[in-house]
């Protein structure tokens, strides 16, 4: 047991640095992947068939492809932009890493979050009751004004929990990027490995952390969802 | 005030209303009767557009709504409507149901609003509510707020759409009781229903709808008493 003190007083410290880095990543990603998703939910409902095709096709494609894929493709394909643009990129350290790489990563996942957000929204939006919006048109709200006032604030209760479980699923999801060499919480353990020549160790410690993240995120989620129906 | 030209509605292959033709006067309650499946709910949604006719016309206080430039909007100002599931916003109290729309849309003051629809809870005889929440509400209740809601608008005629088939069996007559106070002040009404004994009581005119048009129509004694065709008799035979 002296060997895991010892260790864990040598490197948690590590290992920390790369979760504020997971979390930065994550929460980043679903802040973004909210906007964009709502803007895919949107175009997905709307009347217009050019619109709701393009959101089709892009959800389709995007729930239909590996991560790692795209990750690879975003990372390297960006850097391959930039350089072929022959700028060079100031070299700004943001979370632990280059500015470029950070960036580049938060767009992969976010494009790839998107996709599963725009399908939580539009599933709580659609949950709503026709009669809701047909009762705000009777009334002589148009249609935007029926959103807004009507049916968003209803739809709202069911899309934040899931929203929340979206955020847990890119923490986990999140330690693929570690494959491009961006520092985070399962970099941190390769990185570890390497110096300390343990296999188990710093995995198990990483896994400890992850549990830890996500199962606190899932009991504070329980908690506002209670709230959230008291005042139904 | 509401004159239907040859409307038509279709929903994919089936026609569900085959051609009406009718003119609903000023201060006058139209009863509409009729077997289910008839098209009577569809009839009075195309009134106000909640469905979109397939073909003819509907012309509300001289204004084409089914022409393609009218702003639906400004005559379902004009329109109440009650459904038969109420339809209250479940995430607003009672008086903000009442009141969202003549703030909203007729950008009234909130204090006037409020005002305004206190004095309707009062007519319906829920004043005591006005801070409720709609599940907080029984049936009857919530649909004497629904007609509030859509008074508050002040509209020029009140559509109603099978008002009390939701309800439990006790709470039927004190939806009517406010129905029948609205006619009798004069409100252009246009009644889906299946009380008949509304329909005798306070019904100016009775339409009777079977497979997409207007069998027959006329006064309640004309259509109960002398129903004129066969059909009209059956049914009547039926929900007498």
């Amino acid at each position: 047991m002296v060997g895991i003190s010892e260790f864990l007083s040598t490197y948690l410290g590590y290992f920390f640095e790369g979760t504020g880095i997971t979390i930065a990543l994550s929460f980043f990603t679903v802040l973004l992947g909210s906007v964009t998703g709502t803007l895919f939910a949107l175009m997905k409902l709307s009347k217009s068939k050019a619109l709701k095709r393009i959101a089709s096709v892009y959800i389709e494609i995007v729930r239909g492809t590996p991560l790692i894929v795209q990750v690879f493709i975003l990372y390297y394909g960006v850097a391959q932009i930039i350089q072929n643009s022959g700028y060079t990129m100031p070299q700004i350290q943001v979370f632990g890493n280059d500015l470029v790489s950070f960036v580049s990563i938060v767009i992969a996942m976010t494009i790839n979050s998107t996709a599963y957000i725009a399908e939580i929204i539009r599933g709580g939006i659609e949950s709503i009751d026709q009669g809701q919006m047909e009762a705000a048109r009777s009334l002589g709200l148009n249609h935007k004004m029926s959103m807004r006032f009507v049916i968003i604030p209803q739809a709202i209760k069911n899309i934040l929990p899931a929203l929340g479980n979206e955020f847990i699923t890119v923490i986990k999801e999140s330690a693929i990027v570690s494959v491009v060499g961006i520092r985070e919480l399962m970099f941190s353990a390769s990185v570890v490995q390497g110096t300390t020549y343990k296999i188990f160790t710093p995995l198990i410690t990483a896994a400890a952390i992850y549990f830890v993240l996500t199962f606190s995120l899932s009991k504070l989620l329980g908690v506002a969802e209670r709230r959230m129906k008291v005042s139904d | 005030m509401i004159k239907v030209n040859g409307l038509h509605k279709s929903f994919g292959n089936v026609e569900v209303l085959k051609g009406v033709n009718t003119h609903v006067k000023k201060g006058e309650v139209v009863v509409v009767i009729g077997p289910s499946g008839s098209g009577k709910s569809t009839f009075l949604r195309c009134l106000n557009l909640l469905e979109d006719p397939t073909k003819g016309e509907i012309i509300f206080e001289g204004q084409s709504i089914t022409s393609k430039e009218n702003d639906i909007n400004k005559q379902r100002e004009k329109m109440g409507m009650v459904f038969q599931q109420f339809n209250l916003f479940p995430h607003l109290s009672v008086l903000d149901n009442i009141t969202l729309a003549p703030i909203k849309v007729k950008n009234i003051p909130k204090e006037k609003a409020e005002e305004i629809a206190f004095r309707l809870l009062e007519r319906v005889g829920l004043k005591d509510k006005a801070n409720a929440y709609p599940k907080q509400l029984s049936g009857g209740q919530k649909q004497r707020i629904a007609i509030a809601r859509a008074l508050a608008m002040s509209p020029d005629v009140m559509l109603f759409d099978e008002p009390t088939s939701a309800l439990d069996p006790e709470m039927v007559g004190e939806v009517l009781e406010v129905m029948k106070e609205l006619a009798k002040e004069g409100m252009t009404m246009v009644v889906v229903t299946h009380e008949m004994g509304f329909a005798k009581e306070v019904g100016d005119r009775v339409f009777l709808m079977d497979q997409g048009i207007i069998l027959e129509e006329g006064t309640p004694e004309e259509v109960f008493d002398n129903p004129k065709m066969e059909r009209t008799k059956d049914f009547l035979s039926k929900v007498l």
